[in-house]
């Protein structure tokens, strides 16, 4: 017998919005993100566009290594087979 | 013969927009979240996400507001059931 309650999520499921990363997508632009890489490396900046195989174009960059920024960017084009995830950030 | 209804796996993941999920991805690294929405290549947007990397001992980083996860690495997607001791 354990001692562990186990409580599960609560499930509320809403209309199917398939769409949501392209929604995702219109929303987050312009705005600042973190783009983090498969290989760990950050980098933050303000997101100017995206394609769908998530090739990314950042303004005022700078790249972030083990927490310790590395380089400063202007404009950044990321190759989207390296991106991991794209997070909505505050400057 | 029954017919046994069936549920396609996308069927299934929308089913869980607005649950916690946790999500394992090939490499040492998960997350859970909130769904929000996903597409037909399962890229995932999550809400309140935390992340989870693994180290000899358990690193975590917590994000806050939304993340767009690509599906291309993600290997599997399960219900995120809190353990309260």
């Amino acid at each position: 017998m354990s001692s562990t309650d186990v409580v599960s999520a609560a499930a509320a499921p809403a209309a199917a919005p398939r769409k949501s990363p392209a929604e995702f997508v219109t929303t987050t632009i312009g705005s600042h993100v973190v783009v983090k890489l498969h290989s760990g490396i950050e980098y933050h900046g303000r997101l100017t566009c995206l394609d769908g195989y998530m090739n990314i174009v950042l303004e005022d960059t700078h790249e972030v290594a083990d927490g310790r920024v590395t380089n400063k960017y202007g404009d950044a084009f990321v190759r989207g087979n390296n991106v991991l995830y794209i997070a909505k950030s505050s400057p | 013969m029954a017919t046994v209804p069936q549920m396609l796996p996308l069927e299934l993941i929308d089913k869980c927009i607005g649950s916690r999920l946790w999500v394992i991805m090939k490499s040492e690294k998960e997350f859970t979240g909130t769904l929000v929405g996903f597409d037909d290549f399962v890229n995932m947007v999550l809400e309140d996400v935390t992340e989870f990397t693994k180290t000899p001992t358990g690193f975590t980083t917590t994000k806050l507001s939304q993340i767009l996860l690509n599906g291309n690495n993600i290997v599997m997607v399960a219900e995120y059931v809190q353990r309260v001791k």
